[in-house]
């Protein structure tokens, strides 16, 4: 079956939005997001492609209402809560 | 295990598979031309999946005509693809 | 994304998240403070703009990045080992015939290492689906509107190869030095959106 991230050639999406002089993240969490998966990913918590996998099985819904990393964050959390790691608190 | 050659045509394979994969489906069912091959990794879907020991396969970078994937265009969409994604397409040979 | 989740503002959602993980030892501060450096400091497009000005000044090593980019790299001082493995880059080469254009339909793939944090744009929806189907008029609403008989190609990122476009050296740029060029290099020249 095919994912909701999979859109190449759909039609629908409208224009592009073009930010000028767009910064690297647009606030502090996204880039701590983008560097807590990089680090769980070297440290073998979990693959890349198992991260890809989880943002994919996002219900189609919420990865459409989703911004960015909030997908990000939502996948983190998904396979660190199915892996039990770091849960315990 | 077999290797396509550049300028060889190949066919996507038409398959729907339930888990992960890097097999865009706009181009699951088409016919392509092999530009290169990549190198080799492990397939996506069996990391994905999970799998201790998952497949390592040649990836090709692989040209589909705008017209065979839209029926319309003139641009080339080239896709990265796994071994296993593709068939050979028999007795055709790509005249560019 | 659960209902929980859902009532924690994202930012100390995040915060809760890094100190449990750090507690637990699952991943170390200065790990996380290294990769934020690298990544703040290190990925800028000034990295691809660097290998473009060289490519435009030096014909040699123009064909060496084009026949094999991660070996000529290191004549730059720059490599693709900076993330968690080695990738391969791609540098296709505009020419007054024929255009490139990068996107990852199925994702965000991108060469971080050599331009940054890519923009919102490339890894919309409306970006990644519509640039395969209709790249001319997705190059339009960027302003960059190519001759008919230019031939394009996009090039859909779906496994391990991370692409660069070499765009064309402006006309009248013949005096220039190799920092003089890299100035006039934009991140959008370097993913095929625009020219330089």
């Amino acid at each position: 079956m095919s994912r909701v991230n999979d859109v190449g050639g759909q039609t629908g999406f409208g224009a592009l939005e073009i930010e000028a002089d767009e910064p690297p993240f647009h606030a502090d969490w996204e880039a701590r997001v983008f560097a807590l998966n990089s680090v769980l990913v070297r440290n073998g918590v979990y693959r890349l492609d198992e991260f890809r996998d989880t943002v994919e099985r996002l219900p189609p819904a919420d990865y459409l209402a989703a911004s960015y990393y909030e997908r990000w964050l939502a996948a983190i959390e998904t396979l660190l809560e199915r892996r039990g790691v770091g849960t315990g608190d | 295990m077999t290797e396509f050659r550049a300028g060889e045509r190949v066919r996507v394979r038409a398959t729907d598979p339930a888990g992960h994969t890097r097999a865009p489906r706009y181009v699951r069912g088409h016919t392509g031309r092999i530009v290169e091959m990549q190198g080799r990794w492990a397939l996506a879907d069996e990391v994905a999946a999970g799998a201790a020991a998952p497949r390592v396969e040649p990836v090709y970078t692989v040209a589909f005509a705008a017209r065979d994937l839209w029926g319309a265009g003139e641009h080339e969409v080239t896709v990265d693809l796994w071994e296993s994604y593709m068939e050979r397409v028999e007795g055709t040979r790509d005249e560019r | 994304m659960s209902g929980e989740h859902a009532s924690v503002p994202v930012a100390a959602r995040v915060r809760r998240l890094e100190e449990r993980l750090i507690d637990a030892g699952v991943v170390g501060q200065d790990q996380l403070d290294a990769v934020l450096a690298a990544m703040l400091k290190g990925a800028t497009p000034l990295n691809g703009a660097r290998i473009v000005a060289r490519a435009w000044s030096d014909d040699g090593f123009r064909a060496r990045l084009l026949a094999d980019a991660n070996a000529a790299l290191p004549e730059v001082g720059l490599s693709m080992k900076g993330g968690i493995q080695e990738q391969r880059l791609k540098v296709v080469a505009n020419t007054p015939h024929a255009h490139n254009v990068l996107v990852c339909t199925l994702c965000s793939c991108y060469p971080i290492g050599l331009l940054g944090p890519s923009p919102s744009w490339y890894k919309s929806e409306a970006y990644r689906s519509r640039v395969v189907r209709e790249p001319r008029a997705v190059l339009a609403e960027f302003g960059l509107h190519l001759p008919d008989d230019t031939a394009i190609t996009v090039w859909d990122s779906s496994a391990e190869s991370r692409y660069l476009v070499l765009p064309r050296r402006p006309d009248g740029t013949g005096g220039l030095s190799e920092p003089e060029l890299a100035a006039l290099v934009t991140r959008e020249g370097l993913i095929g959106t625009a020219a330089v």
